[in-house]
C-alpha cells in the first residue's frame, strides 16, 4: 500500500521551518531549566540540607519540575513537530505560522508564571499537573486552542483527500487536550472526594489523550519517512486511535485504588486498564513491525535507535501500569516510589526518546544542519543509561518502602530502606541532565540557516511498491 | 481500504474525537464527581477557622502533600494511621488532599497521634533534631533566631547544639499557624 502522506513535497516552506524551530529551541530551554528542578529534587531526598532556601525547597520545587518537563519540554517540543507534521502530510505550508508564533509566546507566558509561582508558594495545592492557578491555566488554554486551529486549517487545506494516519492523532490531541483541561478547572462539581475523582481523570488522560496521541502522530510520520517504506499497517494505526479514545477515558481512577472513590470506579478503571493494552501493543506493534527488515538503516541512522527505544519504552511501561492497577499488586507498590519510576519509564522511556528520534530525523531536513553524529550518540547513552539507573533504582526504593510497610515495621524504616536508592536515582538523573546538555548543543548545532534555499527536494522518498 | 467517511473527513474525525471524549468525561468525571460532591455529609467534621485555616493555606504553600497523604485506605498496613477514611471526611475540604506518595507518613489523623505543640515546633524547625533520619526540609525560614526572647514570643526548645550558638529560637507566626493545622488533622469519630 502507498503512503500518500510520505511524498515530500516539492520543498519546506521557510516560515513553517522558523515556527517548528522556535518550539524546539524553546522546549530545550524548558528540558534543561525543568530537569535541573529535578535533579535538585532528588538530591533533596538524601542530602535534605542541600540548598535550603524557602523558593527551592523540595515541596516547592517537585511541582515546578513536573509542570515545566510536562509543559514546557513535552508539550512544546510535540506541538511544534505536531505542526510540521501536520503541513507535511497535508503537503501545504503551515496554515499561519504567525499564530503558532503567538501560541509559543502564550506558552512561554504561561510557562514563566508558572515557574514564578510555584517557586514562591502560589499554587492550589498538591493538584498533581494542575498546581498553578486559574489566570495561568487560562492563558495556556488559549495557547493550546490556537495551536490546535493552526493544526485543524493546515490539514482542512490539504492537497489530498485522504487524512494521514498522524493527523487522526494530532488533531484528537488537539481536541482533548482542552476538554480535559478546562474539566481540571471548573470547580462546580470539585467538593469533597468529586475533586479527587477529576485528579484521576485529569492526571491519567493527561498522559493517554495528549502527550501519548502526539508522539503517535509525531511516529506515524517520522518513522516511515526515515526508513523510506510505508507503515506496517494503516488500519491497526486507526484501530489504536480509536481503542485508545475509547479505553483510555475510564481508567483515570485506577490512581485512586482502595480510597473513597466510588467502588463500581475503581473496578472499571482497573478491568480497563487491562483493555488499554490493545491500542498499546497495536501501536507498539505497528510502527515495530514498519522496522521490519530494516535493521541496516537502524545502525546507519543516528534517529532510529531514539525511536525504536522509545516504542520498547511505551510497550513495557504501559503494561507495568496496567499490572501496577491490579489492587493485588497495587497494595505492595501504591503510595510507594514505584510509581515515580512508571512516571518516568513513561515520560522519559517512551515519550522523550520519540521526540529526539523525531528532532533528529526531521529538523536536519528541514533546516539542511546537522548535528555532529558523535554528539548524538553521547546523547543516546547518557539518557538511555541516565533512565535505567533511574528507573531501576527508584523501583527498588518502591519496592522496599512497600515491604517496610506491610511488614508492619515503623514509618521511619521504610525511609532508611530507600535511601541508598535514592542516591543511585540521583546519579541516574545526572547522567539525563548531562544528556539534555548534550542535546541542547545539537539543537544548536541544527538551527535554520539566515537564508533558507527553496530546495529541490532532497527527502523524498522513494516508496518500495 | 475504506474506514467509511471519516477516513477522507477531516471534520468527521474532530467531531467524533470531541463527541466521544466529551461524553466518557461527563460519565467517568464530571457526573461521578456531582455525585460525590452531594453525597458527602459532613458528619462530625468541624469547619477550620482562624489560624488553622492559615495553616492550611502554609502547609498548601509548602507542597507538603507531595510527600504526606491524607488518606487512610482499609488495609493492614494503614492501621497505624487512623480508621479507614470515608468521603465525609474530605466534605470540608478544599482541596483535598488525598495524595499520591508517603515519602512521609501520613497525617489524616496526626492531630491524635502527635498531640504535643512543641514536638512540632520542633520537627519543623529542624525534623533531624527529633527524628535523626528523617529526610524532610527543615522550614527555618519560619522561625527567628533571637538573642533574647520577647514576653509573648513561643520559644522552640530546640536541643542544645541545633540552635545557633548564643541564640533562642522562636516560632513566627506561620510556624504556629502550622502546628495549628497539624493539630486539627484529627478524624471524626464515627460509629461502625
Amino acid at each position: 500500500m502507498r503512503d500518500p502522506g510520505l511524498v515530500a513535497a516539492p520543498s519546506v516552506d521557510p516560515a513553517t521551518v522558523r515556527v517548528t524551530f522556535e518550539y524546539l529551541a524553546w522546549a530545550t530551554l524548558w528540558l534543561l531549566v525543568g530537569t535541573g528542578l529535578g535533579l535538585t529534587a532528588s538530591i533533596k531526598l538524601h542530602w535534605p540540607e542541600f540548598l535550603p532556601f524557602a523558593g527551592l525547597s523540595f515541596g516547592r520545587v517537585r511541582p515546578a519540575h513536573t509542570s515545566l518537563v510536562l509543559l514546557g519540554w513535552s508539550s512544546l517540543v510535540l506541538v511544534g513537530l505536531s505542526l510540521y507534521v501536520a503541513s507535511r502530510t497535508s503537503r501545504v505550508p503551515l496554515w499561519s505560522p504567525r499564530l503558532a508564533r503567538i501560541a509559543l509566546w502564550l506558552w512561554n507566558l504561561a510557562l514563566i508564571g508558572g515557574l514564578v509561582t510555584l517557586l514562591a508558594g502560589v499554587n492550589r495545592g498538591p493538584q498533581e499537573y494542575r498546581e498553578w492557578v486559574w489566570p495561568l491555566a487560562v492563558v495556556l488554554a488559549a495557547a493550546v486552542l490556537i495551536d490546535g486551529y493552526v493544526a485543524y486549517r493546515t490539514v482542512a487545506s490539504r492537497t489530498l483527500p485522504e487524512v494521514y494516519v498522524s493527523n487522526w492523532y494530532i488533531l484528537g490531541g488537539f481536541c482533548y487536550l482542552p476538554i480535559l483541561y478546562v474539566t481540571s478547572y471548573l470547580p462546580f462539581y470539585q467538593g469533597s472526594i468529586g475533586n479527587t475523582v477529576v485528579q484521576g481523570y485529569y492526571m491519567h488522560n493527561a498522559m493517554g489523550m495528549w502527550f501519548t496521541q502526539l508522539a503517535l502522530g509525531v511516529s506515524y510520520y517520522a518513522i516511515p519517512r526515515l526508513l523510506g517504506r510505508p507503515v506496517y499497517s494503516y488500519a491497526l494505526g486507526v484501530l489504536g486511535f480509536w481503542t485508545n479514545l475509547l479505553f483510555y477515558p475510564l481508567i483515570g481512577a485506577h490512581h485512586f485504588i482502595f480510597s473513597p472513590v466510588p467502588w463500581w470506579l475503581q473496578s472499571t478503571a482497573i478491568l480497563f486498564s487491562v483493555g488499554m493494552m490493545v491500542p498499546v501493543w497495536a501501536g507498539t506493534g505497528n510502527l515495530l513491525l514498519t522496522f521490519k527488515g530494516g535493521s541496516g538503516a537502524v545502525r546507519r541512522s543516528y534517529a532510529l535507535p531514539f525511536f525504536v527505544t522509545g516504542l520498547i519504552g511505551y510497550g513495557l511501561s504501559s503494561t507495568q501500569g496496567t499490572i501496577e492497577a491490579f489492587r493485588s499488586a497495587n497494595i505492595y507498590w501504591h503510595f510507594t516510589n514505584f510509581t515515580v519510576g512508571h512516571s518516568h519509564a513513561t515520560m522519559y522511556g517512551f515519550i522523550a526518546f520519540i521526540i529526539w528520534g523525531a528532532v533528529y530525523g526531521l529538523v536536519p531536513r528541514l533546516t539542511g544542519r546537522e548535528p555532529s553524529p558523535l554528539a548524538v550518540g553521547v546523547h543516546f547513552w547518557l539518557a538511555l543509561v541516565g533512565i535505567l539507573t533511574y528507573v531501576i533504582s527508584i523501583s527498588v526504593a518502591g519496592i522496599l518502602q512497600g515491604f517496610a510497610w506491610v511488614s508492619g515495621q515503623s514509618f521511619i524504616a521504610s525511609v532508611i530502606a530507600a535511601e541508598p536508592m535514592w542516591l543511585w536515582r540521583t546519579i541516574g538523573g545526572l547522567l539525563m541532565v548531562s544528556s539534555h546538555v548534550v542535546f541542547a548543543v545539537n539543537v544548536w548545532a541544527m538551527r535554520p540557516q539566515r537564508r533558507i534555499a527553496a530546495e529541490p527536494s532532497p527527502d523524498a522518498v522513494r516508496i518500495p511498491a | 481500504m475504506s474506514f467509511g467517511g471519516l477516513h477522507t473527513d477531516h471534520r468527521a474525525i474532530v467531531a467524533a474525537a470531541v463527541i466521544v471524549f466529551s461524553v466518557l468525561t461527563l460519565v467517568m468525571a464530571v457526573l461521578p464527581a456531582l455525585r460525590e460532591q452531594a453525597v458527602s455529609s459532613p458528619a462530625g467534621v468541624a469547619p477550620r477557622e482562624g489560624e488553622a485555616e492559615r495553616g492550611r493555606q502554609v502547609y498548601m504553600r509548602e507542597g507538603c502533600g507531595f510527600c504526606h497523604t491524607q488518606f487512610v485506605r482499609d488495609l493492614p498496613m494503614d492501621r497505624p494511621y487512623g480508621r479507614p477514611s470515608r468521603p465525609g471526611d474530605y466534605a470540608l475540604e478544599d482541596p483535598p488532599m488525598l495524595g499520591t506518595q508517603r515519602t512521609g507518613p501520613d497525617l489524616a489523623d496526626v492531630g491524635s497521634r502527635q498531640s504535643s505543640e512543641t514536638w512540632h515546633l520542633i520537627h519543623l524547625y529542624d525534623p533531624r533534631a527529633v527524628v535523626p533520619q528523617s529526610v524532610m526540609p527543615a522550614y527555618r525560614w519560619y522561625f527567628v533566631e533571637k538573642d533574647q526572647a520577647g514576653p509573648n514570643d513561643v520559644v522552640v526548645p530546640v536541643p542544645a547544639g541545633i540552635a545557633p550558638r548564643g541564640k533562642v529560637v522562636v516560632a513566627g507566626p506561620d510556624a504556629k499557624a502550622l502546628v495549628r493545622y497539624l493539630l486539627s488533622l484529627k478524624q471524626a469519630k464515627v460509629s461502625p
